[in-house]
Order: C-alpha cells, then sequence, then structure tokens
C-alpha cells in the first residue's frame, strides 16, 4: 500500500506538470490547445536531441527547452491564433487550427527522427534507494520535484506580480481591461507562451522516464484534459490537486480492476464530473 | 411497338450473357480452358509498420523481405511452368494500426492490382489485414501473426509462418522444468503473468495454464494481470508483482513494452529467480536503452536463432544475410520475413501460375525444407493454414551474447537459473 501511496504521488507531479499549459491557456484564452500533445512530443524530441548531441543532461535541457518553446508560443499566437475569432465564434476554428499544428509537428518528428521508440539514458535513469520496502527512483523523485517548483512558480507568478494580476484580471474580463489600460494582447500571447513551455517541460520530464516516438504526447493530452476539467477550467491548485486524484485513482484501481482497465478509470471519473459538477471538483475558478 | 421493343431487350440480354462468362462456370481468373498468359513479371504486396510503435520491427522484416526477393531475382525470378519471372515487391507503411493494414491491403489489390500479399507484422494487425484477403480471395503469407485465434475463423486464403504463441510459453516453462528437475530451481514455484491484452497476450497466458495443469507441482499462478499495449507506466501492476512476491517473472511484451517494463522493473528493485518478456529479451535495442547489464539473465524464447545456422539453408541464409548487411548477425525477425516471402515463391513455383486458386492450392499443399526449427515447413489445414515447430530458448549472458538453453538437442549452454543477480 506504501508503495502504491509513493507511486501515486510521484506520478500526480508529472500529470500537474502536463496539465499547467492546457488550464492555463483555457483559462485566459478560452482555447482548448490541442498542440498542447504535440508540444509535448517536442519537449521530448528537445531533451533527447540536446541529450545525444551534446551530452547535456535532460533536466538541464529544461531551461533552454522552456525558454525556446515559450518563443515557439508566442510566434504561434501570433502567426495563427490571433487571427481567431473571439468567444465561442472561434471555438470550431481554433480546434481545427491547433490540431493542424499537432499533426504538422508529429510529421516533421517522424521525418527528423523516424518513427522509432526513443529513449534519454542517463547514468541514474535506473537508480533507485529504498525507504523500507519501498523503492523510489530518483528518476521519478526529481520529476516530483521539478513539477513542486513549477507549481510553485505559477502560483508567485499569478498571485504576487502585477503581470501575473494582469493575467487573472484579462481571464475575468478582457473588456474591462483594455479600458483600464492592460494590454490585453501582450497578455494572450505571454499566456499562450508560457502554457506552451509548460508543455514543453511537461515532455522533457515524460522523456525522462519513459521511451517515446512521434505519437508521444496523445494519451497525455487526455490525461491533461482529465485533470484541467476535474480540477476546474482555470485553476492552477485546482489542477495540482485533480493530478494527485487522477494518479491516485489510476494507481490504486489495479487492486479492484485488471490493469488494462486502470487508464479507463479516469476517463470514467472525467464523464462523472462533467455530469455532475460541470465546474469541475473545485469549481469555476479564477487563476490562482 | 411494345412486344418488339421487349423482344429486341430479351436479343441484347442473351447476347450479353454469352459474350459473359461460360455456363455452368465462375468467371474466376485462370478457370478457362486456356492458361492465362504468364505475366512480364509478378508483384507481391505487402505492409509492414515501418513507422509508429513497431517500426524497429517492422524494418528487421523488411530486411528479411529484401534478401529473399533479392535472391529470387539474382537467380532469373521465380520458376512458372518452366519459365523464370521477375518478382516485384510492392511494400507500404502501416503505421503499425489496424485500420491502416487493412485499407491498404485493399489498396494493394484493388488499386495496385498486385498478385498476392506478404502480411504485416505483430498479430493484431495480421488479424485485421487478413480480412481484407480473405474478401478478395488473395492468398495471404504471413510471418507476423502468432496468435492462435487468427487461424481459428476458417479462413482459406491466409497461411501463417509464425508457431502458435502458446508453443513460445510452453518451451520456456519446459526450460523451467528442466531447472527444477536438475535441482536448480525449487518444486512448486511461484510465476507472475503480464500478459498484453491481445490474441497473443492470452495465447502466451494459455501457455504457461496449460504446462502448470499438465505438470502438478510444477508451478503456482500466483499473479494474472493484462496490460494494454504500449502503455507507459506499468508501477502499479509491478508493485501489485512486487508484493506477490513470485519466485519466476513471466510477462508477454512487445519491443517498446519490454523496454518500458524493465526500466521500471529495475528501479522498483525487483529481480526474480526467473525472467523472461516472451519472445522479447535479446534485442539490441533493448540493451542500449537500459544496459547490458540490466538485461542480462533474461530469456527469451523465439521462432529461429542464428546459432541454428550451422548447416544447410539456414547457413545459406545467415551467409547471405551477413554479406548484403556488413555482417551483422540476423535475427528471428528477419529470419521470418525471409522466409515468408520463400514460402510464397515456392508457392507460386509449385502451382505453376500465377492464377490466385492454384497458388492457394500449393501453399496449402506445401511440404518443404526450412530454415525454421525442426527444418520442415508445411500449413496444416487442422491447425487453419498455421505452421507449427519447436521454439527455441534463449538466455542474455553478462557477455552480451544470448546462447540457446531449450530445447536439449539445439542448445549450447545450459543456462542460469537461479538469477545469480538476485540478493
Amino acid at each position: 500500500m506504501i508503495d502504491l501511496f509513493v507511486s501515486a504521488i510521484l506520478l500526480a507531479g508529472l500529470y500537474a506538470t502536463m496539465a499547467y499549459g492546457l488550464g492555463l491557456i483555457y483559462g485566459v484564452l478560452r482555447i482548448v490547445n490541442l498542440g498542447h500533445g504535440g508540444m509535448i512530443m517536442v519537449g521530448a524530441y528537445a531533451a533527447f536531441w540536446l541529450h545525444e548531441r551534446l551530452g547535456l543532461d535532460p533536466y538541464l535541457s529544461i531551461l533552454p527547452v522552456a525558454v525556446a518553446a515559450f518563443f515557439f508560443g508566442i510566434g504561434m499566437y501570433k502567426l495563427l491564433v490571433k487571427r481567431l475569432p473571439r468567444g465561442a465564434a472561434g471555438g470550431v476554428q481554433s480546434l481545427l487550427l491547433l490540431f493542424a499544428v499537432w499533426l504538422l509537428l508529429r510529421n516533421a518528428a517522424y521525418l527528423l527522427f523516424t518513427g522509432n521508440d526513443q529513449t534519454i539514458r542517463t547514468s541514474y535513469s535506473t537508480h533507485s534507494f529504498h525507504i523500507g520496502s519501498a523503492y523510489l527512483s530518483w528518476n521519478r523523485l526529481a520529476v516530483f520535484a521539478v513539477a513542486l517548483v513549477i507549481l510553485a512558480g505559477l502560483h508567485f507568478l499569478l498571485t504576487r506580480t502585477y503581470l501575473g494580476k494582469a493575467i487573472r484580471a484579462v481571464a475575468q474580463n478582457p473588456d474591462s481591461c483594455t479600458l483600464v489600460g492592460i494590454p490585453v494582447e501582450q497578455v494572450y500571447s505571454f499566456t499562450f507562451g508560457l502554457g506552451t513551455a509548460l508543455a514543453a517541460v511537461a515532455g522533457v520530464l515524460g522523456a525522462t522516464l519513459f521511451s517515446f516516438n512521434p505519437g508521444f504526447g496523445a494519451t497525455e493530452l487526455l490525461k491533461s484534459f482529465v485533470v484541467v476539467v476535474l480540477g476546474g477550467l482555470g485553476s492552477v491548485a485546482g489542477t495540482a490537486i485533480a493530478a494527485l486524484i487522477l494518479a491516485s485513482v489510476e494507481v490504486f484501481a489495479i487492486l479492484l480492476l485488471p490493469s488494462y482497465l486502470t487508464a479507463a478509470v479516469g476517463f470514467v471519473l472525467l464523464v462523472l464530473v462533467l455530469v455532475l459538477r460541470p465546474g469541475g471538483l473545485f469549481g469555476q475558478r479564477v487563476l490562482g | 411497338m411494345k412486344l418488339r421493343n421487349f423482344l429486341l431487350i430479351a436479343c441484347v440480354c442473351v447476347a450479353c450473357n454469352k459474350s459473359g462468362a461460360p455456363e455452368g462456370k465462375a468467371a474466376t481468373p485462370g478457370a478457362d480452358a486456356t492458361p492465362a498468359p504468364l505475366p512480364a513479371s509478378i508483384v507481391i504486396g505487402a505492409t509492414l509498420p515501418l513507422t509508429g510503435s513497431e517500426a524497429r520491427t517492422g524494418g528487421f522484416y523488411k530486411e528479411g523481405y529484401e534478401l529473399a526477393f533479392e535472391e529470387a531475382n539474382a537467380a532469373g525470378g521465380v520458376s512458372v511452368g518452366g519459365k523464370k519471372i521477375p518478382v516485384e515487391l510492392k511494400l507500404l507503411d502501416d503505421t503499425s494500426t489496424q485500420a491502416t493494414a487493412a485499407s491498404l491491403a485493399d489498396r494493394l489489390i484493388n488499386s495496385d492490382k498486385v498478385s498476392f500479399l506478404l502480411g504485416t507484422y505483430s498479430s493484431h494487425l495480421v488479424e485485421a489485414q487478413s480480412v481484407v484477403a480473405e474478401q478478395n480471395h488473395v492468398p495471404y503469407v504471413n510471418g507476423g501473426g502468432g496468435a492462435i485465434e487468427i487461424y481459428q475463423r476458417g479462413f482459406k486464403w491466409l497461411f501463417g509462418l509464425l508457431a502458435p504463441v502458446q508453443l513460445l510459453s510452453g518451451a520456456i516453462m519446459e526450460w523451467v522444468d528442466s531447472q527444477q528437475t536438475a535441482g536448480k530451481l525449487p518444486k512448486n514455484v511461484k510465476i507472475a503473468v503480464l500478459w498484453e491484452n491481445t490474441a497473443h497476450g492470452k495465447d502466451f497466458r494459455q501457455g504457461v495454464q496449460d504446462f502448470a495443469k499438465k505438470h502438478p507441482g510444477c508451478c503456482d499462478m500466483v499473479v494474472d494481470e493484462s496490460f494494454e499495449l504500449n502503455g507507459k507506466d506499468f508501477g502499479a501492476l509491478l508493485n501489485k508483482v512486487k508484493s506477490a512476491n513470485v519466485d519466476i517473472f513471466l510477462a508477454d511484451a512487445h519491443l517498446p513494452d519490454y523496454v518500458a517494463i524493465q526500466r521500471q522493473y529495475i528501479t522498483l528493485g525487483l529481480c526474480h529467480k526467473v525472467q523472461s518478456y516472451g519472445a522479447r529479451g535479446s534485442e539490441k535495442q533493448a540493451s542500449e536503452a537500459l544496459g547490458k547489464e540490466h538485461v542480462q539473465y533474461i530469456l527469451s524464447s523465439v521462432w529461429w536463432n542464428a546459432q541454428l545456422g550451422k548447416a544447410g539453408s539456414t547457413k545459406h541464409f545467415v551467409d547471405l544475410f551477413k554479406a548484403k548487411f556488413a555482417g551483422r548477425t540476423p535475427e528471428w525477425y528477419q529470419a521470418v520475413g525471409y522466409e515468408t516471402a520463400r514460402a510464397m515463391f515456392l508457392g507460386i513455383a509449385q502451382a505453376g501460375s500465377v492464377d490466385r486458386e492454384k497458388v492457394r492450392a500449393a501453399l496449402a499443399a506445401l511440404n518443404t525444407d526450412s530454415i525454421l526449427p525442426g527444418g520442415k515447413l508445411s500449413f496444416a489445414a487442422a491447425a487453419g493454414q498455421q505452421a507449427s515447430y519447436p521454439f527455441v530458448v534463449q538466455q542474455n549472458q553478462p557477455d552480451g551474447t544470448s546462447p540457446i538453453v531449450w530445447p536439449k538437442e539445439s542448445a549450447s549452454s545450459q543456462g542460469v537459473a537461479p538469477n545469480p543477480d538476485c540478493k
């Protein structure tokens, strides 16, 4: 039981990191970013490339990958997303556009890296230590630590900085923000860049744990949806708690169900929440 | 006027009928009294998973196919009725997905007009693709589907070179039994069986169950769990294995899942007296991804091993492969791919025709020397035209080799049990 509990907590860190970017972009821009899965995959390949070519440790590659993805996200916003109609009218267009971006990224990865599964192997990839009977992987612990740093950083950004307050204000009412002089377009652009960077970081972390190919990111996107909807769209703390709930449900379901059904448990949970509490377990809240 | 029109239409209909198929005979190719003219080349279609999760294995099969086609064409082609006809492979990428494998087979038959089909790799893709071949009455020879279920559908046009997966796990259990008899492993060992949730996985599990039933006191299957193909996180499943405190860990997994499971197996501090991932274990890609020290003593039960190639056609294949691929030693994937294409050529040659029905009949009656273990290849009707022969069990050693440990007559090593790395 202790093993399972530890597994659930560590897995929750990865799930939360995967979902932050998706939740942030939806919370502020009201766009479901289907390109999120593609950026998770890009992050994984970027870390792989930096490790293979330059010998850079995947954890050290987090910063350069995040910065590059941030500017890529801003570029994508200015070139593509900005041109979409706002509100419900842009819903279908944004889904199609960002899905196309995902397909482009995936096919670019096929061209550059082939369809073979890749893994990042470091000296500590398979190292672990034990506390009593429970074995803890250094890698999983590091992923969890990075997830905590991201959670704290996001919380600080959104609650303690002017930019964060501007983001929250734009999430609440962009029209009023324009009236009081908040540069709404710049906030949108920054948020899209930040969300994209978070997706890429999640890809780097995922690549340290799992093998990946150009199809990587699809399952991760679905899990991110579950976490964001469970947590309540636009809620950072809710996202973290929802990640813990999803991870726990998946891990502990093995005690009751055949393991091939455990992944489906999360989706059953998603349907139940959508039917019973459409605003998520923690309600429809403003960011932070 | 109306009567005249009616008679005119009736005459046209009769004329149409006379110019169509002869009465009492189906309008199938080759059913005419005069044999169809032989083509300038025989185009054989195939799909393989060249991208996606099975891309690496698909690439190995491609090497086997290409080698067989090159060899046949170097000899002038396949002999059909005393005339040599070159063979041409039309190979497409099915992206490791069932729907694409099926739709590409349809395209190869109906749009590209290939004469015959070679199958793709992995049971679940073959299962979907073979339906298309059956519907279109095209001989379909595959070396990628080992699940018995594929051959229990009464298909006439389907031929499989992979021996049943139940025999695969049975061969591992026979080796375990031999180690128990030698006193190296205790009696009544506790076994964990993890199997991918496919027909392949179910057969693997069935093989262990059947062996346990036939050998009372040998073993007790205390963990029996399935998992989704191409999974990523197996932590919860492995924690269940850990808490069951078993002696033997058996999993049926494809290469990507083998690497993913073994990585988490190591970090969870697991170690068992005997460990196997079914047909996977000795692949270079796994030792590169995990480190040689993390795959040692893993058993794998495979359809072929290069160490069988000490003489005859097996040696010929190994030499041919090494000459083409810069001295690289072939694995079972390439060998089965090569033999699949060769079986198709033999079927065409023995039919003496490119007529699909005649080739199907020739394949059904085929009984030939083979590079596969046992040295013979045939497609028994009673087994749904799935070949059957003994598996070869090999074990990874610390020096990076994987000698054959079972069956005794082919073994170059007794194998190591229990795993000395377990403290």
